[in-house]
């Protein structure tokens, strides 16, 4: 099984927590013989999405920008568990996961279909997926939760996930999130 | 008083989202407000257009983020704009705090190239968080599907399919400057469909397909 894992954290100390999950992540993946792609955008040369749509029109497929974002369309693209980490901003991804999640939009189609009663994008790369969301937060924030995991169940459904999980890991609880984070992540193995 | 627009959208002045919130910046001028706009994107690459976006803020009664859905929530460069007005209010990162403390409005139009309304939602959410977690009294979101009707063209020059819209726009700048929040009743204006939705969905699919095939493009099956 391939996993793709995106550590949306800072690369500076905001990002320990999220450091901590994604080598915890990572760590299980391995240890069950998975091929892990590792990848931390904030360390990664990325521009934001220009919404030229040319990845759509000119060469579809390929963004116009041409940067790091292309490993990570191709780790996507072939990706059966994707495992995002981030802290959890306003409720939504933080900038270094969204910036990277913008970027991938060369792996939808252009066509505007019904899926589950609401409009979407087809996949370009049609593959049963997995999707599990880790936030990281300093405190327990149940507002901020609540819209991270809506966000995250609207986020499955563009990936037409089989299965999708989230779940929010706040600091002081940091050391006993790596059983958690395991659950999840051998729940989303069983499902595919 | 004292409006401040920032524009979420990548593409900046050439985007709807500067449609929609240049047109409610335009009203709350008419009504008398000092306005001022800032694009979240041009912000982040240089340390004096962020410390002008810092400085608009801690003045502007009302702050408008006017932006477009990109994978259900904000575009990147605009959590990244607004992670930084939060962490400079509350005082983060040895940055100077907001000095306060005359209360702030904070209010969102978000609109997506998906026709229901109802994609936007998380969006609006996550706003309304933002404004609470950096000190802003949340003052309401106007979502709007099929955001791909409105162009780029000023508002004041678009034809009858979007008066939904700018009497949207008009209700909410009306309720704003005079001290009010956006009404539901705005909301509500603002996410009737533009036309059906089936319609819609044919309508974008065959003018992607058209400029494909303009293009000369073909779709790979793996990535190039």
């Amino acid at each position: 099984m391939n996993v793709l894992i995106l550590d949306g954290g800072p690369r500076d100390g905001r990002g320990a927590a999220c450091r901590v999950v994604a080598a915890a992540a990572a760590d299980w993946a391995r240890r069950r013989g998975h091929a892990v792609a590792f990848l931390s955008p904030d360390g990664m040369a990325l521009e934001p999405c220009r919404s030229c749509f040319a990845c759509w029109v000119k060469h579809p497929g390929a963004c116009a920008i041409r940067d790091d974002a292309e490993a990570i369309v191709r780790a996507a693209a072939a990706a059966d568990l994707m495992v995002w980490i981030t802290p959890v901003t306003f409720g939504g991804y933080g900038p270094a996961l969204k910036r990277a999640l913008d970027r991938v939009l060369p792996i939808l189609l252009p066509d505007f279909i019904v899926r589950r009663r609401e409009t979407r994008h087809p996949l370009r790369y049609v593959r049963r997926r997995a999707l599990v969301v880790l936030g990281t937060r300093p405190d327990p924030d149940p507002e901020a939760e609540r819209i991270f995991h809506r966000l995250v169940a609207r986020n499955a459904l563009n990936w037409d996930s089989v299965h999708s999980a989230s779940h929010v890991v706040t600091e002081r609880d940091e050391s006993g999130s790596a059983g958690r984070v395991e659950d999840l992540l051998r729940a989303a193995e069983e499902a595919l | 008083m004292k409006a401040l627009l920032i524009v979420g959208s990548p593409r900046g002045q050439a985007s709807a989202s500067r449609a929609l919130g240049g047109y409610l910046l335009r009203r709350l001028r008419a009504s008398g407000l000092d306005v001022e706009e800032a694009a979240a994107g041009a912000v982040l690459g240089s340390p004096e257009r962020r410390h002008a976006l810092y400085k608009a803020s801690d003045e502007a009664d009302i702050v408008i983020v006017s932006f477009p859905l990109y994978v259900d929530q904000l575009p990147a460069p605009l959590v990244q704009a607004l992670e930084l007005l939060a962490e400079r209010r509350r005082g983060a990162m040895g940055l100077t705090p907001w000095p306060g403390p005359f209360e702030q409005k904070l209010a969102a139009i978000v609109q997506s190239g998906f026709p229901e309304t109802s994609q936007n939602l998380v969006a609006v959410d996550i706003m309304r968080q933002f404004a609470k977690e950096a000190g802003f009294r949340w003052a309401g979101g106007l979502a709007l599907g099929m955001g791909g009707a409105v162009g780029r063209r000023p508002l004041e020059k678009a034809g009858g399919r979007l008066r939904n819209v700018v009497k949207a726009l008009d209700i909410a700048a009306a309720s704003l400057a005079a001290g009010g929040d956006i009404p539901d009743g705005a909301a509500a204006l603002m996410a009737r469909p533009l036309m059906p939705f089936w319609l819609y969905r044919a309508a974008a699919t065959w003018g992607f397909r058209r400029r494909i095939r303009k293009n000369g493009a073909r779709t790979p099956r793996r990535p190039t």
